[in-house]
C-alpha cells in the first residue's frame, strides 16, 4: 500500500515544495523553542507585575522599552526614505489600534492568568485564518481541516464550561468600586452584563481580541511595505504607542496612588518581560518564519508555547520557583492562583492537537475534477470549473433577490410574514425570560424555535417549487412541495408521539405547575398564531379544501404542561380536510390544486393555536380548581389529534411519492382509457402510467398498438386530446405498428425479448380480430 | 421446441387474461364505483402481513423487531431513571433499528408484489419511501434532541450514572446485532449509494493517517465504513466518556454536551442518505447516469431522420430501475416505426421502462412519399427473412398467427444461433438503401448518406447476441 501511495509523484511530494533538510534548520527550530520558553516566562512574570502595576502604566513602560531597544537596532531614523506625513498618520492609527489591542490582551490576562492567555491568546495568524476559513467558507481544505476547528471551538469551550477556576472565589469579593481606572470600570462592567462569571469573561475578551489581532496583522501588512520592512515599522509604531499613551499614564499615576513600594526592584523584571515578550520574540519570529516555513514555525512555536505553559503553571507557586520569580508576594496569594484544573488540562491538548492540525499543510491546494489518465497512467485533473463556478454573490444581494422571490407569491409570502411574526415573538420571549431570568419562558422561547423549523421547511420548499426545471429535475421542483408537506407530516407525528409519551408519564404522577407566567404568554401565542391561521386557512381554503369549503374545523385543546416554570405548548386540530374525493368535482384539469406544503404549514399552526388555547384552558382548571390531572389528560388527548390529522396529509402525499395513479382522477382515466381503445385504428394499449407529479402536474405515459394504415400523429393527437380532458397534462405517447416489432425484432437481441415481442404481436392479432368480430 | 411452445402459450395466455381482467374491471368500475375496495384498512394490513409471514426469511426480521422493541422499552425506562439526555439520543438510534426492520419487511412485501392498476410501476418505491421516513424521522428525533439540550444547558439536572452503562452496552450490543446479522438490503444499498457523511469522512481522513503508520491495518480500515455502525461505536464512545466524567469530576454538563455530539452525528449519518432516498422520490435523474444518458441521446440525435430530442425524462423508479419518456421530432418523410425502432433500442440498455412519442410537424400535409411507406413493411420482411424467401406471401420471420414458430433454430441449435440475424442483417442494409431508392425520389439525395447511422448499428447486434445486455444489467439492485 505505501509503495502505491509513494508511486504516485503528486502525492508522494515530488512535485512539490521542496523541503530543506531538518539537519540545516535544527539550530532555527531550537532558538525558537528558546524564545517560546522565555515569552511564557514573561508573560507569567507579567501576570504578578500586574497585580500591582495598572494595566496602562504596564502597558506604557513595554512599549517604551520595547521602542528604546528598537530604536537603538532599527535606527528607523537615520536609515531608510522618510516618513511621509500621511504615513505618519497611519502609523499613528497603526498604534493606537495595536496598543487597544494589548490592552485587551493584558486585561484578559489579568482576568483569566497567564497560562489560560498562553493558550487562548498566543496563536499564529495562519492558524486562526485556517480556522475562520473552515468556519465560513465551504472550501475549508478537507476533514482534516474541519477537525481542526472542532478541536478549536471545543478546547475554548472547555475552558468555558469545564474549568472550574479557584479564582472565581476571589473575583466574586472583588468589590465594584476597586477599579483602578475608568478603563477597566468599563470592561468589567461590560463583562458582568454578559452575564458571566470573571474569567469566563476573560476568556471571551481574549478570544475577540484574538481575532481582532489577526485582521490586524493582516491588515497592516500593507502598510509595513510602504513603510519599508515590518521591523521598522513595529519600531515606529512602538514609539507612537508610547507617545499616545503617555498622557493617560501622566493623568493614571497623578490621580490614582500606585501600590508599587519602589520602582527600583520592577526593573529587572520589566526589563525581562520586555526583552522576551516584546522584542526577542519579534525578531526570533522573523527570522524563523523566514528561514522555515510559516506552517512549521507556527507549529513548532505555538507547540512549544503551550507546553512550556502548562509546565510552568505547574511549578509556579512552588517554593523552588521563588527565586526565580522576582516579585516574591506574601504566602497567602499562592492558594487564589489560577490553579491547574482537569479543564485547562484537556482544553490544552486540544488547542495543542487543533494547532497542529491547522498549521499543517492542506493537501490539495484547490479542488479539480478527474478528467482522465494521462498515457501513463496520472490522472488528470480539470480545475477550471470550480474557478468558474465560484461567482457567489454578495450576501446582502442574496437576501435581496430571496426577498424578492419570496414576496412575489401568495403563499410564500404568507408563510414569510408569518415566520417574521411568530420569530418576533419568540425573541420577545426569550429577550424577557433572559431579562427576568425565568427559565420557563425561556424553554418556551427555545420550543417556539423548534416550530418555526417547520415554517422555515415550508418557506423554503414554496420558494424552490418556482425554481426552473433543470437537466437533473426534469420535471421542475413542484414535487419538492409534496415532500415538505410529508416531511412536515412526519414532523407533526414526531411532535405527538413526544406529547404522548410525556403525557402518560405526567399522568402517572402529576407535577406542580406554577401557572403564573403561562396565562400571559400563551395568550400572546394565542394571538399570533390567530393571525397565522386567518392567513393560512385563506390559503388553505383555496388550496386544500377539495370542493367543498373548509367546512368545520374542529380545533383542539392543548397542552400545557411545566415542571416548575416549564411550559411546552403544543397542540393541534383537525383541520378540514374533508375529503370529498370523486363526489361532483369538476371534470376541468388542474381545477384545484393540492399544496401539501401549505397544508403542513397550516397543520402546524393550528397545533400551536390549540395549544395556546388549551394552556390557558388548564392554567384555568389548575389555579380555580386545582385539578392536577388536567393536564396531561389534556395533553393525551392532544396528541391523539395531532396524530388523527395528520394521517390525511401522510396518506395524501405518499400517494403522490409513490406514483399512485391520483385517486380523483382515477374515474376519469378509466373513461379516457376506453375512450381511447375506441378510437379508429387502435388495437389496443399496454403499460399505462399516470400519477400526479406535483400539484399541477399529471403525467402520464401510454404504448398504444394501431393499425399499419393509420397515420400515427393523428392517433397521438387524438389520444392526447382525449387523456387531456382527463388531467393529464404531461403526456408521452408511444405508437406501435406491427412493423415496429419486425424492425424491433430484427434489431433486439436476446432470446427474451423476442419472445415478449412475438407475444405482443400475438395480443395485437387476438384485438385486431376481435374487432373484425365486432 | 415442444417446451418453447409450452412457454410461449402459457406466456401469452396470461398476458391476454391480464388484459381482459383489466378491461373488466375498467368495465366494472365505470358502473359501481366503490367496488371492494371498501375493505377495512386493517383486515388489508393483516392480509399483506400474512402475505409476508408466509416467507421463512422475514420471521427473523420479525423475531429481531419484537426483540428490538423489547430493548427500546427496556433503554427508554433507563433513560427516565438515569435522566440522561445522551442516552436517550442513542435510544433513538435503537429506534431507528426498528425502522430499518420495518423497512426490510417492506422490501421483502415489495418483491413479491406485482404492479398493480393503481401502482402500475410497482411497489419498489414503498422501499424508497420507507427509507426516506426512517432517516427523516431518526433527524426530526436528533432535531429534538438538539432542542432539549440547549434547554437543559440552562439548568443542567443530574444525571444518575447506575444504568448508563449497562443502558449503552445493551444498546451498542443489541444495534451491532441488528445490523450484522439481518440483511438489510433497501439500507446496505443506499448508505453505498449515498454520498458519505462526514462522520465516513473523518474516520476515512483518520485512518488514513494512521495506515501512513501502520500500513498492515489498510485493507481493514481502508475501505469505506459503514455508516451504521459506525455511528453506534461512536455513540457508545461518547456515552463511554459521559459515564467516566460524571463519575469521576461530576460533570453533568458533560452528558448534555454528548448527548448533542449524538444527536449532531446522527444528523451527519442521515442526511446524505435522506437526500439520496428524497432526490429518487422527487423523480430526479441520478446524477450517476447523466453522463451514459448524454452519450446515448446524443447518439439518438444522430440517427437517421431524427431532427431533435426532446422533454427528456428520466427518474428511477425503486433503487435502479431507470424509468423514462422521452419526445423525439423526426423529419416529415421518415419512417416513424423505424426511427421509434432505433430509439427504443439505443436506450433500452439503460432505461427499462421507456415511452418514446415520435413527434412530425405538420404531418397532416400530404408528403410525397406517404404513399409509398406502406410498401416499405412489405419489403422489410424480405430483409427479415431467410433468403430464400421472396414476396409477402411465405410467412415471415414472426407472422401473427404462428407466433415462434420461426424461431426455433434460433432456440434449439446453438449453432445455427445468429444466423437468421446475422443473413437478415447482411442483406439489411441494401434493402433499405433499395428501398429508399426506389421509394423517395426526391429526397433520396439528402438521403443516402446518412443510412450509415443504421448500418453501424446493424454490425453490432450479432456480437450483442445472446449476451443478453437487457434489463437484467440495468437492475443493478435486484439480482
Amino acid at each position: 500500500m505505501d509503495d502505491k501511495y509513494s508511486s504516485n509523484v503528486i502525492s508522494g511530494g515530488k512535485l512539490g515544495r521542496v523541503e530543506v533538510p531538518n539537519a540545516r534548520l535544527t539550530r532555527y527550530i531550537v532558538l525558537l523553542l528558546l524564545t517560546k520558553l522565555l515569552k511564557a516566562l514573561g508573560i507569567f512574570e507579567s501576570y504578578d507585575l500586574l497585580k500591582v502595576v495598572h494595566v496602562v502604566q504596564f502597558l506604557f513602560i513595554l512599549k517604551l522599552g520595547c521602542a528604546v531597544i528598537l530604536l537603538f537596532f532599527q535606527k528607523p531614523f537615520s536609515s531608510g526614505k522618510m516618513v511621509a506625513k500621511r504615513q505618519w498618520i497611519r502609523i499613528l492609527k497603526h498604534a493606537v489600534i495595536s496598543s487597544v489591542i494589548s490592552l485587551l490582551g493584558f486585561f484578559g490576562l489579568t482576568l483569566c492568568g497567564p497560562l489560560r492567555t498562553l493558550l487562548l491568546f498566543e496563536h499564529s495568524d495562519l492558524v486562526v485564518i485556517s480556522l475562520l476559513s473552515v468556519l465560513f467558507t465551504n472550501s475549508g481544505g478537507g476533514p482534516s481541516k474541519t477537525r481542526g476547528a472542532a478541536f478549536f471551538i471545543i478546547a475554548v469551550v472547555c475552558l468555558l464550561l469545564f474549568d472550574n477556576d479557584d479564582l472565581m472565589a476571589k473575583m466574586a469579593e472583588h468589590p465594584e468600586g476597586h477599579h483602578d481606572s475608568a478603563l477597566t470600570h468599563a470592561l468589567y462592567t461590560g463583562i458582568s452584563f454578559l452575564g458571566v462569571a470573571d474569567h469566563k469573561g476573560g476568556v471571551v475578551l481574549l478570544v475577540l481580541a484574538l481575532c481582532l489581532k489577526v485582521a490586524f496583522h493582516t491588515h497592516s501588512r500593507k502598510l509595513s511595505v510602504e513603510i519599508g520592512g515590518a521591523k521598522r515599522l513595529y519600531a515606529l509604531s512602538n514609539l507612537v504607542s508610547s507617545v499616545v499613551l503617555l498622557p493617560w499614564v501622566i493623568v493614571l499615576s497623578s490621580t490614582t496612588e500606585s501600590k508599587v513600594e519602589s520602582w527600583s526592584s520592577l526593573a529587572l523584571p520589566f526589563a525581562l518581560i520586555v526583552f522576551s515578550v516584546m522584542v526577542l520574540d519579534f525578531y526570533v519570529e522573523s527570522i524563523c518564519t523566514a528561514k522555515l516555513e510559516a506552517l512549521r514555525c507556527a507549529r513548532y512555536g505555538s507547540a512549544c508555547l503551550f507546553l512550556s505553559g502548562l509546565l510552568l503553571a505547574n511549578f509556579w507557586t512552588h517554593p523552588l520557583t521563588d527565586q526565580l520569580r522576582a516579585m516574591s508576594k506574601s504566602g497567602q496569594q499562592a492558594s487564589t492562583e489560577h490553579v491547574l484544573s482537569g479543564g485547562v488540562l484537556v482544553s490544552a491538548c486540544f488547542f495543542v492537537m487543533a494547532d497542529s492540525i491547522l498549521s499543517s499543510p492542506s493537501e490539495k491546494g484547490q479542488k479539480g475534477t478527474l478528467v482522465g489518465y494521462s498515457p501513463e497512467g496520472m490522472p488528470l485533473y480539470n480545475l477550471m470549473g470550480d474557478a468558474l463556478q465560484h461567482s457567489s454573490q454578495s450576501l446582502p444581494r442574496f437576501i435581496k433577490d430571496s426577498l424578492k422571490q419570496i414576496l412575489e407569491e401568495y403563499d410564500s409570502r404568507q408563510i414569510f410574514y408569518f415566520l417574521c411574526l411568530n420569530l418576533a415573538f419568540t425573541f420577545v420571549e426569550l429577550f424577557y425570560g433572559v431579562w427576568t431570568n425565568s427559565l420557563g419562558l425561556i424553554s418556551d422561547g427555545f420550543h417556539m424555535l423548534f416550530d418555526c423549523s417547520a415554517l422555515v421547511l415550508g418557506l423554503f420548499a414554496a420558494l424552490m417549487t418556482r425554481w426552473k426545471a433543470t437537466r437533473i429535475y426534469s420535471y421542475g421542483y413542484g414535487r419538492v412541495e409534496i415532500l415538505s408537506g410529508f416531511i412536515n407530516g412526519l414532523f407533526l407525528m414526531v411532535i405527538a408521539f413526544f406529547v404522548f409519551v410525556e403525557s402518560v408519564s405526567r399522568l402517572i404522577d402529576p407535577p406542580n405547575i406554577n401557572t403564573v407566567m403561562l396565562a400571559p404568554v400563551s395568550v400572546g401565542g394565542l394571538l399570533v398564531n390567530l393571525v397565522g391561521i386567518c392567513a393560512f386557512s385563506h390559503a388553505h381554503s383555496h388550496g386544500a379544501s377539495k370542493g367543498s369549503c373548509s367546512s368545520h374545523e374542529h380545533g383542539h385543546s392543548h397542552h400545557g404542561h411545566g415542571t416548575g416554570e416549564h411550559s411546552h405548548t403544543h397542540g393541534h386540530s383537525h383541520g378540514g380536510h374533508s375529503h370529498s374525493h370523486g363526489h361532483g368535482h369538476s371534470h376541468s384539469p388542474g381545477g384545484r390544486s393540492m399544496n401539501a406544503n401549505m397544508r403542513g404549514v397550516f397543520l402546524h399552526v393550528l397545533a400551536d393555536t390549540m395549544g395556546s388555547v388549551g394552556v390557558i384552558i388548564s392554567t384555568v382548571l389548575i389555579s380555580q380548581f386545582g385539578w392536577l390531572i388536567a393536564d396531561p389528560i389534556c395533553s393525551l388527548f392532544i396528541a391523539t389529534l395531532i396524530f388523527l390529522s395528520v394521517i390525511p396529509l401522510l396518506k395524501d402525499a405518499c400517494e403522490v411519492l409513490l406514483l399512485r395513479t391520483p385517486p380523483e382522477q382515477e374515474k376519469d382515466l378509466n373513461f379516457a382509457l376506453e375512450k381511447v381503445q375506441k378510437i379508429e385504428g387502435v388495437l389496443s394499449y399496454r403499460d399505462p402510467h399516470f400519477w400526479r407529479h406535483s400539484a399541477s402536474v399529471i403525467a402520464g405515459t401510454i404504448h398504444l398498438q394501431i393499425m399499419s394504415d393509420v397515420v400515427e400523429q393523428r392517433v397521438i393527437q387524438q389520444v392526447t386530446a382525449v387523456l387531456k380532458d382527463a388531467g393529464v397534462n404531461n403526456l408521452t405517447v408511444q405508437v406501435e405498428k406491427e412493423a415496429y416489432f419486425q424492425h424491433m425484432s430484427g434489431l433486439s437481441t436476446g432470446f427474451h425479448e423476442v419472445l415478449a415481442m412475438t407475444q405482443q404481436m400475438e395480443s395485437m392479432k387476438y384485438y385486431k380480430d376481435g374487432t373484425c368480430i365486432m | 421446441m415442444v417446451a418453447v411452445d409450452v412457454i410461449n402459450f402459457k406466456d401469452s395466455d396470461t398476458t391476454i387474461h391480464r388484459k381482459k381482467q383489466e378491461t373488466d374491471t375498467y368495465v366494472l368500475g365505470t358502473i359501481h364505483p366503490f367496488r371492494k375496495t371498501h375493505k377495512s384498512i386493517l383486515g388489508k394490513f393483516i392480509q399483506e402481513f400474512n402475505l409476508v409471514s408466509s416467507d421463512r426469511r422475514s420471521w427473523k426480521i420479525l423475531l429481531f423487531g419484537v426483540l428490538n422493541v423489547i430493548c427500546t422499552a427496556c433503554l427508554l425506562t433507563w433513560c427516565n431513571s438515569t435522566n440522561s439526555m445522551a442516552l436517550t439520543a442513542y435510544t433513538y438510534l435503537t429506534i431507528f433499528d426498528l425502522f430499518s426492520l420495518i423497512t426490510c419487511l417492506i422490501s421483502s412485501w415489495v418483491s413479491m408484489k406485482k404492479p398493480s392498476q393503481v401502482f402500475s410501476f410497482g411497489f419498489d418505491r414503498f422501499e424508497v419511501l420507507s427509507v426516506f421516513a426512517s432517516t427523516v424521522l431518526v433527524q426530526l428525533g436528533a432535531l429534538f434532541i438538539l432542542k432539549e439540550s440547549v434547554e437543559r444547558f440552562m439548568e443542567q439536572p443530574e444525571v444518575h450514572t447506575g444504568r448508563l452503562l449497562v443502558g449503552t452496552f445493551v444498546a451498542l450490543f443489541f444495534n451491532l446485532l441488528t445490523l450484522l446479522s439481518v440483511k438489510n438490503k433497501p439500507f446496505v444499498y443506499v448508505s453505498e449509494a449515498a454520498s458519505t457523511s462526514w462522520l465516513q469522512e473523518h474516520v476515512a481522513d483518520l485512518s488514513r493517517s494512521l495506515c501512513g503508520i501502520i500500513p498492515a491495518l489498510s485493507s481493514f480500515l481502508l475501505p469505506r465504513m459503514n455508516p451504521f455502525v459506525l455511528i453506534n461505536l461512536a455513540g457508545a464512545f461518547a456515552l463511554g466518556i459521559t459515564y467516566m466524567l460524571i463519575e469521576i469530576n461530576n460533570y453533568n454538563a458533560v452528558d448534555t454536551a454528548s448527548a448533542m455530539a449524538i444527536a449532531l452525528m446522527t444528523f451527519g449519518t442521515m442526511y446524505p442518505m435522506s437526500v439520496y432516498s428524497g432526490k429518487v422520490l422527487l423523480q430526479t435523474t441520478p446524477s450517476h447516469v447523466i453522463g451514459q444518458l448524454d452519450k446515448l441521446l446524443r447518439e439518438v440525435s444522430t440517427l437517421d431522420g431524427v431532427l431533435e430530442v426532446r422533454n427528456e425524462h428520466f427518474w428511477t423508479i425503486g433503487f435502479g430501475a431507470l424509468a423514462g419518456s422521452v419526445h423525439v421530432r423526426i423529419r416529415r418523410d421518415a419512417n416513424e416505426q423505424m426511427v421509434l425502432a432505433h430509439v427504443t433500442n439505443r436506450l433500452h440498455t439503460l432505461v427499462s421502462t421507456l415511452t418514446v412519442q415520435i413527434f412530425k410537424d405538420d404531418w397532416s400535409r400530404p408528403l410525397l412519399v406517404s404513399s409509398v411507406l406502406p410498401a416499405g413493411t412489405h419489403s422489410l420482411s424480405d430483409y427479415i427473412g431467410p433468403s430464400g424467401f421472396l414476396g409477402p406471401s411465405p410467412p415471415p420471420e414472426f407472422s401473427f398467427n404462428t407466433p415462434g414458430r420461426n424461431i426455433q433454430p434460433v432456440v434449439l441449435s446453438s449453432t445455427q444461433q445468429h444466423r437468421p440475424y446475422s443473413l437478415g442483417l447482411a442483406y439489411g442494409s441494401s434493402p433499405y438503401a433499395g428501398m429508399l431508392g426506389q421509394g423517395v425520389g426526391l429526397g433520396m439525395g439528402a438521403r443516402m448518406p446518412s443510412v450509415q447511422g443504421y448500418r453501424t448499428s446493424f454490425s453490432a447486434a450479432p456480437q450483442r447476441y445472446g449476451s443478453n445486455p437487457l434489463p437484467s444489467q440495468m437492475n443493478q439492485y435486484r439480482p
